[in-house]
């Protein structure tokens, strides 16, 4: 199998066992008929990963909740928190695909909600909602963030509207740095500096406050989700006008086949689902 | 009843956090901005404190937060309350299945919307956000909340403007905020 290859998973029933589907260039024909089907009760992973046989090899050792009729992603092993661009560890880029994943990881993943078509169709949105919902797995998620930077003296972590709201500022109070929205034109009422992206059809707009932040500060950048990269680099570059030092960006899930990662040229990504 | 009164030590220090902006978003507005308070990691950490210690122990379980800036307030209130947070959004953001609550603006109406499932029947509510004004953002929030059942135990704002009389929106439903600005 190459790289870029996409596999979706269904389960019908527990008792079933999987069925596998691949699709290649954004192509999914049998699953969408699935997908619009009322009656099964669906449960789906997406993955660009190579390995394919423990999910065939195994399909016993997963048992899935069946209790909710929607799409939820599927924890299999091995769903890795990745990183890249670790200046202490330079090495260590290949080595992290097998290291052993957070054990907390799985809950995380497996309580993040995909809905398909939304906004648009063709697009399978990633909805944290569900994981708000889970008390466990949004402790746990913020945790993980805190324990990899309370000792990295960050004074700031930047959110971006509005989901970067949410886990934000819980990162930022556990870890003493002071908390700065970056918004969407219009919402911020102080004096504000603007930094224009660009989007799939058209630009955006991102402000943020004079005086938020000073020269030299430390800064951490979060959002739920990266998908181009193109808000988060839009945010490395407000902070960096100012003087401050992005030292990583933070996200719950990375698209990896949108290639956000390297958008961000050479700050460092941190994600816990992938 | 406003912790302002109560003269809790840190009141003091919230309150001098907070930036009025004059003429936003229009003239005659003087906005209350709580983003110089993020600024302040103690002054904020005593805000979230301060609802902490009010609602742990009174069984809430969840904690709906308004959008945008109840999305800042809320989140660490529930993660050290222990209770889910539901973040109720303007209309068209979230992607799946919602129930929506019509309200009433200055000019002209807005709507809010809560996924379906989020919240179930005869849960314990808190709603969140930065501040009360006229109350009509608050009021379908407690709408959302009621329509699927749940029981909205208070609401719980940073800053109220008690001349636009907010409180007497709710339902009747408790308000609790730490600062007032005349």
């Amino acid at each position: 199998m190459q790289p870029g290859f996409s596999i979706l998973c269904f389960q019908a029933s527990a008792d079933l066992p999987f069925l596998v589907f691949y699709q290649r260039k954004g192509v999914m024909h049998a699953a969408a008929s699935l997908l619009n089907s009322s009656n099964l009760s669906l449960r789906f992973a997406s993955q660009t990963q190579t390995r394919l046989s423990p999910w065939i090899a195994a399909p016993s050792s997963v048992r899935l909740p069946l209790n909710r009729s929607q799409n939820y992603r599927i924890a299999l092993p091995p769903l890795h928190s990745t990183v890249s661009g670790d200046s202490t560890q330079p090495q260590q880029m290949a080595s992290a695909d097998v290291k052993a994943q957070d054990p907390r990881i799985a809950g995380i993943s497996s309580a993040i909600r995909v809905i398909p078509d939304f906004p648009k169709p063709g697009i399978m949105f990633q909805d944290i909602t569900t994981l708000l919902l889970d008390t466990k797995a949004f402790r746990d998620t913020i945790d993980l963030f805190v324990e990899r930077y309370k000792d990295k003296n960050i004074s700031v972590v930047a959110g971006i509207e509005a989901r970067g709201f949410i886990f934000g500022p819980p990162i930022a109070l556990a870890i003493g740095a002071k908390f700065v929205p970056m918004r969407k034109p219009k919402k911020l009422p102080g004096e504000v500096i603007s930094e224009e992206y660009s989007l799939e059809y058209g630009k955006d707009v991102m402000e943020m406050h004079v005086g938020a932040v000073q020269a030299g500060e430390r800064a951490l950048i979060v959002d739920d989700l990266v998908a181009t990269g193109g808000t988060l680099s839009a945010a490395i570059r407000l902070l960096e006008r100012v003087g401050v030092h992005v030292v990583e960006c933070a996200c719950v899930i990375e698209l990896p086949e949108l290639k956000g990662r390297e958008r961000l040229g050479e700050k460092p990504l941190f994600v816990l689902v992938s | 009843m406003s912790a302002y009164k109560d003269k809790d030590a840190r009141i003091n220090g919230i309150k001098d956090q907070i930036r009025v902006v004059p003429n936003f978003p229009k003239p005659g507005i003087m906005f209350q901005d709580i983003t110089t308070l993020l600024l302040k990691p103690k002054e904020f950490k005593d805000t979230i404190d301060m609802f902490v210690e009010r609602y742990k122990g009174k069984n809430i379980s969840v904690v709906a937060g308004i959008e945008a800036r109840g999305f800042i307030f809320g989140p660490p209130i529930a993660l050290a309350i222990g209770a889910k947070f539901v973040p109720l959004r303007k209309p068209k953001k979230l992607p799946g299945k919602v129930i929506s609550e019509e309200y009433i603006l200055e000019y002209g109406r807005d709507c809010l919307e809560m996924h379906v499932g989020a919240v179930e029947s005869a849960e314990r509510a808190l709603v969140v956000d930065d501040l009360i004004a006229t109350g009509g953002t608050l009021c379908a929030a407690i709408n959302l909340l009621e329509r699927v059942g749940a029981e909205v135990v208070e609401c719980a704002c940073v800053i109220e403007l008690p001349d636009l009389k907010g409180r007497e929106r709710l339902n009747g439903k408790p308000l609790y905020v730490l600062v007032e600005s005349h």
